[in-house]
């Protein structure tokens, strides 16, 4: 068989409708699958990309407490092509005014931010700016609550150590203003130029030193695997993923897309099937034609393997054809959307799912069934009656079904993905056979009439072959489609729960304990309720068992939390979000032992009954664990890795405490008060980072209502694919029924009404498919609490009624408009 | 029901009028001329055949008397309504009551049975118990025992005798059918034509008939030679 000929015939074969129909089918897919892979992978590039600003870069290397970072290590960085700044922070007292304030300083070089803006006011009521850059040399932006503090406005002088600075701006808002419990004073920024001829930096300051680093995935990873050997301990390297507050959001987020790319996969191969199936079916009388001609099976065989070998070629490269404008569209749309520049890139790795799903369901589906034919003597082949070879096709069928879960299990690596579908199959085929008898069952007695409902109950009933495998198909669909609708729904819903309204923006760190009681009163007098307080003794994990921690955790696994000071505290109620794992929670009795966070625990590999050792200060104190909890690290409350019972080893130590609470912005003026009133009370402002969050998530969700609608189409195409599948039947029907006299408007109201009941069949099967497939991922693969979503769930099946009755109709058509004359010779 | 009685009363009675019958095909730059100035009469309870060459318009002939298509000019005019003016609809309901058809390729759904395909124009036409009606019916053309098979099941003589047997199911006045054994050998043929005649004669049903079996043609009363779109009037045979 030359290639020659396999093109000649598939130019021949063009001409044929089931042949149109595959290569189709093959387009549609490939097309689906690689617009939402190329989709997703540019999506994950932009949102981490965004995120990214939370770094004011893609990466961090900071060195606590320690030397500057070496010079040649940002020259490596820049020689391979990343992209360097370089940032100092420490606390000082800065003077204006003739006051003075403690201040907490970030002096900047010229290329920070690398990721995400910065955001001033050159003057006091002049417009916000979102800048690339920090302030020159010679130049500082305040917090606008230290220019209300020291009544400073902009132009005038302040003195940092030994130096003279301009206020040229407020410092509104800063990419990288994260979380950082040591920015306990107003912010000050300034250029990391002019900070030696400050002089406040000597030998022993506490001084934190941060390079940022920006560039390509790849350049990074190489990047930090020359930087790993050299990092000691005190440096610290972290990107994005690190970062409690957004990874799990983002992390979600990736599973959700993956999710959205199986079950394209999933649906195209659906659409492939269908189509290459039905082709397989009508080439036996070809085969039988050919077998009598006295070609050798293996001969028909070779025909057939190279024609599918040809479409296969032909079908992935149309879909490609398809495929890009499209994803360049969305490329556009996604611009405009985040207001973020989307390069346009083509990943060329996310593609290769598109290309195996076709080929795979093409060979999967349509030759099975040809190949069985060759070994038909051909005597047979001409006598036989259609549906005797149907004994198999359950065969071919499941060894499809293994073939494409094969295929999802590939693009996703995910089994817990793969098994849940495959659950949701499972239970889907299960609820079909059930109702296939009893629409046998119940259906039988109806009578048929010139009344459009008994004619189109009947049509169930004596359609109920090929209305079973159209409800399974559309089921199947539905069950897809609704599966990531639901998953998307509690996916917004858990985000929106994170962070809810009034989410505490404010934080109060380092109450002395004298002064709990009149922060309290403060407050309380502005109608602000703190949440629970907590007392925060700062310690370091120092053994396990009696062993030096050092030697028992290994220096590979950099456990950050080995690497700093932890907050520990003490509590007689766990917070309400936290969960227990292993382990119990204190009884009121119990004075001893330690409860410890989850993923801390793991990484240390210690359990319950273990004895951890602290260094506080002077002080040792050694305490068994007695539980192991999760923690909400995004809730924005004071959060724990340590917590002790009251009245144990850590009371009597010196505390401070902390809390949080929720200040709406109309309010933002009491915090001067409350700092004139409380200047030993660090105030950490983080109303903008929720606002960021929320932000990002919004971005999020408009990317995933994307991908929704992306795979909604490719339903929808599925279904336009299978109802396809039996046009001609439907139509030759039609046209019979016109004949022998039925009007029009009864054929079409009983076709949409026996299409709509399928549909709304179809509907409910999916949806119950999806529950099920949906409860079987939702800790494993999302995490958080599912609820089932009616509200999302029962819409599906009326759309899907609704769907179907129109495509029902539209199948219609052709019989409407031509003569039934016409259209009986047509179909002959 | 109809009235059998009524159908005998008048034996003469015109029961089919076509005047000056045109139809023309556009194919874009060129009109195709399938037929040209057909005129004729068939009487109630007449057997008439259409002979002719392949594609020399019988089928369409047949297409149009019976209502299924319209012609591009004249008329047609059954039992004094002219269907050539009737709304598609009209027709419809004309066709489903007064008409009945058989096909060269017997043109049952493949996914009903034997029984349930008798049974679809009983259906639309409202018949009371279409079940009993399209059983007897099935009895009556030997396939009593075959209710429950699918087409697929059954061979192409027993195909068109579940279609004969549709045919008759609403006692039609009239009867078209199109080459009604030219997908059968001789031998089942010519069982067809049998029954075929057989019922038309036990319903006193009016027959018109496309074909190009020769011995088929001659035992209908009459028969018209069409030819390139003209209807041969020199010879017109009355049996």
């Amino acid at each position: 068989m030359s290639v020659r000929k396999s093109i000649g015939s598939v130019a021949r074969d063009w001409r044929q409708r089931d042949v149109k129909v595959v290569l189709s089918a093959l387009v549609i897919a490939v097309a689906t699958v690689a617009i939402i892979a190329l989709f997703a992978s540019q999506l994950q590039r932009t949102l981490i990309t965004s995120a990214s600003s939370f770094l004011a870069g893609d990466r961090q290397l900071e060195a606590e407490h320690g030397e500057p970072i070496p010079a040649e290590w940002r020259q490596e960085a820049r020689s391979r092509g990343l992209g360097t700044a370089r940032m100092v922070e420490f606390s000082t007292m800065l003077s204006g005014g003739n006051r003075f304030q403690l201040v907490s300083i970030k002096a900047v070089s010229d290329a920070y931010p690398l990721r995400g803006q910065v955001e001033v006011q050159k003057t006091a009521d002049g417009e916000r700016q979102q800048l690339e850059s920090g302030p020159g040399p010679g130049e500082v932006w305040v917090n606008p609550r230290l220019m209300r503090l020291l009544e400073l406005e902009v132009g005038d002088s302040v003195e940092v150590g030994n130096l003279t600075l301009t206020v040229s701006g407020l410092l509104l808002r800063e990419p990288d203003g994260g979380f950082n419990m040591s920015a306990l004073a107003p912010r000050v920024m300034m250029h990391a130029d002019d900070v030696p001829a400050t002089g406040v930096i000597q030998e022993g300051s506490r001084v934190e030193y941060v390079n940022l680093f920006a560039g390509d995935e790849s350049a990074l990873e190489g990047y930090y695997q020359w930087l790993q050997p050299r990092l000691g301990p005190s440096h610290e390297w972290e990107s994005i993923r690190d970062g409690a507050t957004l990874s799990d959001s983002l992390e979600r987020a990736e599973r959700f897309l993956l999710l959205g790319g199986s079950i394209a996969v999933l649906l195209a191969s659906v659409a492939v099937a269908v189509a290459s199936r039905q082709y397989a079916v009508g080439q036996r009388d070809t085969v039988a034609l050919l077998k009598t001609l006295g070609l050798p099976g293996r001969h028909i065989g070779r025909m057939y393997l190279g024609r599918l070998l040809v479409w296969g070629i032909v079908g992935t490269l149309g879909g490609l054809l398809v495929a890009l404008p499209v994803y360049a569209f969305l490329n556009n749309l996604m611009a405009r959307v985040l207001e973020q520049d989307v390069p346009f890139t083509v990943d060329v790795p996310a593609l290769a799912p598109a290309l195996a799903t076709a080929v795979v369901s093409l060979f999967a589906f349509a030759y099975p069934p040809i190949r069985r034919l060759r070994h038909v003597p051909a005597m047979r082949v001409l006598r036989s009656q259609p549906g005797e070879s149907d004994g198999r096709a359950w065969v071919d069928i499941a060894i499809a079904v293994v073939a494409i879960f094969g295929l999802v299990w590939l693009y996703a690596r995910e089994v817990m993905l793969v098994l849940s579908l495959i659950g949701g199959l499972v239970a889907l085929l299960g609820i079909l056979a059930l109702l296939g008898w009893v629409m046998v069952m119940s259906l039988r007695r109806v009578k048929g009439g010139g009344n459009a409902w008994r004619l189109a109950l009947v049509g169930l009933y004596r359609h109920r072959r090929s209305t079973l495998a159209q409800i399974a198909v559309f089921a199947m669909t539905l069950m897809l489609a609704s599966t990531l609708i639901l998953v998307r729904s509690s996916l917004l819903a858990d985000w929106q729960a994170q962070l809810p309204e009034q989410t505490p923006n404010h934080f109060l760190i380092n109450i002395a304990p004298d002064a709990v009681d009149e922060v309290e009163s403060f407050w309380g007098e502005r109608g602000q309720e703190l949440d629970t307080l907590y007392p925060m003794v700062r310690g370091r994990l120092t053994e396990i068992n009696g062993e030096p921690v050092r030697q028992v955790v290994s220096k590979d696994d950099s456990v950050n939390a080995l690497n700093r000071e932890l907050n520990l505290t003490w509590m007689d109620e766990m917070p309400e979000d936290n969960r227990v794992v292993e382990g119990a929670w204190r009884n009121d009795q119990q004075t001893d032992g330690v409860s410890v966070e989850a993923e801390l625990a793991s990484e240390l590999g210690v359990e319950v009954g273990d004895v951890l050792g602290f260094t506080v200060g002077s002080e040792t104190i050694a305490e068994p664990i007695t539980s192991i909890r999760t923690v909400q690290w995004e809730s924005m409350k004071p959060n724990f890795y340590m917590a002790f019972p009251p009245g144990g080893a850590l009371e009597g130590l010196p505390a401070t405490w902390i809390t949080s609470f929720y200040l709406p912005p109309s309010q933002k003026s009491a915090l001067n008060d409350f700092t004139r009133q409380f200047p030993t009370v660090s105030l950490l402002e983080v109303d903008h980072i929720i606002e960021r969050i929320q932000q990002i998530v919004r971005q999020v969700t408009q990317a995933i209502e994307a991908i929704l609608a992306l795979i909604l189409a490719a339903s929808l195409v599925v279904m336009a694919a299978v109802v396809s599948a039996t046009l001609q039947d439907r139509q030759r029907e039609g046209a019979l029924l016109r004949t022998l006299g039925g009007r029009q408007s009864l054929l079409v109201r009983s076709t949409m009404l026996e299409f709509g009941l399928a549909g709304l069949f179809a509907g409910i099967l999916g949806v119950m498919a999806a529950e099920t497939a949906v409860w079987a991922l939702q800790y494993r693969m999302f995490g958080g609490d599912f609820r089932w979503h009616w509200q999302v769930a029962l819409p599906i099946p009326l759309i899907s009624a609704v769907v179907l009755a129109i495509l029902g109709r539209w199948q219609l058509r052709p019989v409407l408009q031509v003569s039934p004359m016409l259209l009986l010779r047509r179909l002959e | 029901m109809t009235d059998l009685s009524s159908r005998y009363s008048q034996p003469s009675e015109v029961i089919l009028t076509a005047s000056n019958l045109t139809q023309r095909v556009d194919l874009g730059r060129d009109t195709l001329t399938i037929l040209q100035g057909v005129t004729l009469e068939i009487k109630r309870g007449e057997s008439v055949a259409i002979v002719g060459r392949s594609g020399s318009g019988k089928t369409t002939l047949l297409g149009l008397l019976a209502g299924l298509d319209t012609p591009t000019e004249g008329e047609v005019v059954l039992e004094g309504r002219a269907i050539s003016r009737l709304s598609e609809d009209d027709r419809a309901a004309m066709r489903a009551r007064r008409v009945g058809f058989v096909f060269q390729s017997f043109q049952l759904l493949p996914a009903l049975t034997a029984l349930e395909n008798v049974m679809l124009p009983l259906e639309l036409a409202d018949f009371d118990d279409p079940a009993a009606r399209a059983r007897e019916l099935l009895e009556r053309v030997g396939l009593g025992d075959r209710l429950t098979h699918t087409p697929r099941q059954l061979s192409g003589g027993e195909q068109q005798r579940v279609a004969i047997a549709r045919a008759f199911a609403c006692e039609p006045v009239i009867l078209f059918a199109d080459e009604p054994t030219g997908n059968l050998d001789n031998q089942t043929g010519q069982e067809i034509q049998d029954l075929l005649m057989a019922l038309n004669r036990e319903q006193g049903t009016t027959l018109v008939m496309v074909s190009h079996d020769e011995t088929l043609a001659a035992r209908c009363q009459r028969r018209l030679t069409i030819e390139a779109g003209h209807l041969d009037t020199g010879q017109e045979v009355s049996a």
